[in-house]
């Protein structure tokens, strides 16, 4: 009988129940083959910890956040190597893994894939930004989120003649500040691709109280940067791997928009609401569609490639090509734009 | 009769349900109501000589002009912290502004009673916390009609079981803590959910009893950093799914610590609190090694759409005030005591901010409330 082996790394979004409810379903369900979850990301494969998903396991679960196999940042190419890996799927019997994650899950899935071993990818991250697909598994939920977010501090804003900033995630490209700056109908909108520069974010607020608005919401992405030499950024401390830990710079920039436009500034950082809760039907059938692909690729031997959506199709990819960072275009950016200045 | 409204402090949900439904009753008795814009800012900013500063300032209101308004958050008057009676040089309006006098706070409040006189209002009804009810006090200890509603998220007005917003803060909150749990729960992390309550509790307790939540930090109580801790690793290893959740007041101390200010003072001595959180996250994280969900709800807790109990209130206390100025009753408070509606002298605000009753309420060993004999107390416990 065919065994395959799942895991979910990186960190946690609304829809990889729905994903892994699907694979389980078709895997077992369908095909009749066993399924072993493996339990926090890369940890579970490095350490052998897993369980048999039955289809019953995974019952009622398609509407939950989260993940019920937990999971964790760990990658077999810092901690131990690849060997274990190997001796993991040796050990447990299995032929293949379908690892659910982002850019760095999947980068590690892509270099044991050039190593031999057979793996297939589902693409996560609310930050949306892998190469190989339109969007993932995630991002609509904490789109939604977030554009909720910035519906209610309106009010607040009105209320109080207030500058307010509202911070989302997004480290490398700024897909939520967009969306969610775009559907909110947010003043201005701050993201990585697009240098901002605090002369034109203070002129453009004066700009809209002297046509009469009272208050300013503007949306960052937590990855945000200023043009060079124009603004301090803060000193994120960095995480146990080195890579910087966001978060904040709305802290830092609302003195100093409160000190030259006179508005009184406010700051919201949406932190990790935007990918708690449950998964909105968009990611719970963008997942299911992704999952079950995933499944028909290692039922045709396909392995190395992840999955993807591109327009109304879902296509697959190779692994390596996959999991780079993927921007948001001037010409989404333009269209947001439109609503700064008029 | 001309009969005023303001609304003063943070919005709250409900306030414009609030403002609607005073509008419709008094004008539905043939009263004119006018709308007065910004708190007490909106009469301290009013040159009263001036035609275009009254218009800026103040608004009529009719059945027409507040038809809408209550389908929203927020405050349609919009408010500010002011209190004429306690205003920074710099903050002065220029018609007011005198040579020196230092930069000590200056009081207005002659000048508040000028304006109310201009513009003829016989009658005013201030919604708001302590800090703007404080004012409206003043204005009844020299004479002016006042009927007050309280509102403030932190329930924190003496003289009431209820303030306006309290509920819909509690509820998002509440949404907010199991949201988290999956994200807590998929990285077995623990989770530190700070929430707004600068000198009151209660929205960290009640909203911590209503999600049943492992630990609650509270204003009132300064708090053991090592022993948190420990009680949170036996809480996540005491869970199935690995992960513990607290909640932790803005004005929350560590014991022989002092409270965490953010930012600078205003004039009437408020700081721009917040960062209690993001400490207890980092200590936590220190002592225990363990990852750290840190999320600050903030504004998100008051902003939006009012609940329908807060609606119910807002309403209930808009007639009520409505019908108490009609009837030539001032100087009250219209409250709940006991689960009822009922009004009480506006005097009980000179008490300052209510607290939560420590002893009744909150177990000060294991950090986490402690709600016994519910039996005989008001509906929101204290």
């Amino acid at each position: 009988m065919k065994r395959i082996g799942v895991l979910t790394g990186g960190g946690d979004c609304p829809g990889l129940n729905a994903a892994i409810r699907a694979i389980v379903r078709t895997a077992v369900g369908l095909h009749g083959w066993e399924v072993l979850g493996f339990r926090d990301g890369w940890r579970g494969v490095m350490r052998g910890d897993v369980r048999e998903l039955t289809v019953e396991s995974v019952q009622g679960i398609l509407h939950r956040g989260g993940t019920i196999l937990g999971s964790s940042g760990a990658n077999p190419y810092h901690e131990g190597g690849i060997e274990r890996v190997r001796t993991t799927f040796r050990d447990l019997g299995i032929e293949g893994l379908i690892a659910i994650g982002g850019e760095g899950t999947l980068g590690a899935a892509a270099h044991m894939s050039e190593e031999g071993l057979a793996v297939v990818g589902v693409p996560k991250t609310i930050d949306n930004d892998l190469s190989g697909t339109d969007s993932c598994i995630g991002y609509h939920t904490a789109v939604q989120v977030a554009t909720d977010a910035i519906d209610r501090l309106h009010t607040t804003a009105e209320s109080h003649n207030r500058l307010m900033l509202v911070e989302v995630m997004g480290r490398s490209a700024g897909w939520i500040a967009l969306a969610a700056g775009l559907a909110g109908g947010a003043d201005m909108i701050l993201i990585p691709e697009r240098p901002f520069d605090v002369d034109e974010i203070c002129a453009h607020v004066r700009r809209r109280h002297l046509r009469g608005h009272s208050f300013s919401i503007v949306v960052v992405a937590e990855g945000a940067v200023p043009v060079e030499g124009t603004f301090e950024l803060p000193e994120y401390p960095t995480d146990e791997r080195g890579f910087p830990r966001f978060g904040g710079i709305a802290h830092h920039l609302a003195p100093v928009l409160e000190q030259r436009t006179g508005f009184e500034s406010r700051v919201t950082v949406l932190g990790h609401v935007q990918r708690g809760g449950a998964p909105c039907a968009e990611d719970r059938i963008l997942a299911t569609r992704l999952a079950i692909a995933a499944t028909d690729l290692v039922e045709a031997g396909r392995w190395g490639q992840m999955v993807g959506v591109r327009g109304p199709d879902i296509v697959d990819v190779p692994l390596g090509e996959a999991a780079r960072i993927r921007r948001v275009p001037e010409e989404l950016y333009r269209v947001a734009e439109v609503f700064f200045d008029t | 009769m001309r009969v005023g409204i303001l609304t003063g402090g943070g919005d709250v949900p409900g306030l414009n349900a609030c403002i609607k439904a005073v509008t419709m009753r008094a004008s539905g008795e043939g009263h004119i109501v006018i709308g007065i814009r910004r708190g007490w800012a909106g009469i301290l900013e009013c040159n009263p000589d001036d035609p275009e500063s009254i218009k800026e300032n103040t608004i009529p209101l009719n059945p027409s002009v507040v038809r809408t308004i209550d389908r929203t958050g927020g405050t349609f008057l919009h408010t500010s912290r002011t209190n004429p009676a306690r205003v920074r040089p710099q903050d002065e309006p220029p018609f007011l502004r005198t040579e020196g006098g230092g930069d000590e706070p200056r009081d207005h409040t002659d000048h508040v009673l000028r304006v109310i006189d201009k513009l003829g209002i016989d009658a005013i009804i201030p919604i708001g916390g302590d800090d703007t009810l404080s004012f409206a006090l003043r204005l009844h200890d020299e004479g002016v009609p006042v009927v007050a509603i309280p509102k403030t998220m932190d329930n924190d007005v003496h003289g009431t079981d209820y303030c306006i917003g309290f509920s819909t803060a509690v509820t998002r909150t509440v949404n907010f803590i199991h949201q988290l749990r999956t994200s807590a729960g998929s990285h077995e992390r623990l989770a530190v959910v700070e929430v707004f309550g600068r000198y009151s509790g209660e929205t960290s307790l009640v909203s911590a009893y209503l999600a049943g939540v492992d630990r609650a930090i509270i204003s009132e109580v300064p708090f053991d950093i090592e022993k948190l801790a420990r009680l949170l690793m036996e809480d996540k290893a005491a869970n199935p799914s690995k992960y513990a959740m607290m909640t932790i007041s803005e004005g929350a101390t560590m014991t022989g610590g002092e409270m965490v200010m953010g930012g600078t003072e205003d004039a009437y001595g408020h700081r721009k609190l917040g960062g209690i959180g993001a400490i207890t996250g980092e200590a936590l994280r220190e002592i225990t090694g363990q990852g750290i969900v840190y999320q600050q709800l903030g504004y998100l807790m008051r902003s939006g759409n009012p609940d329908s109990l807060d609606l119910m209130v807002a309403i209930n206390y808009a007639v009520m005030a409505a019908d108490l100025v009609i009837g030539g009753e001032f100087g009250r408070l219209v409250a709940l005591r006991n689960g009822n509606y009922t009004n009480v002298p506006i005097a009980v605000v000179r008490q300052g901010v209510k607290r939560v009753d420590v002893g009744a309420l909150y177990d000060v060993e294991n950090y986490r409330p402690k709600i016994r004999h519910v039996d005989g107390k008001p509906m929101f416990l204290y």
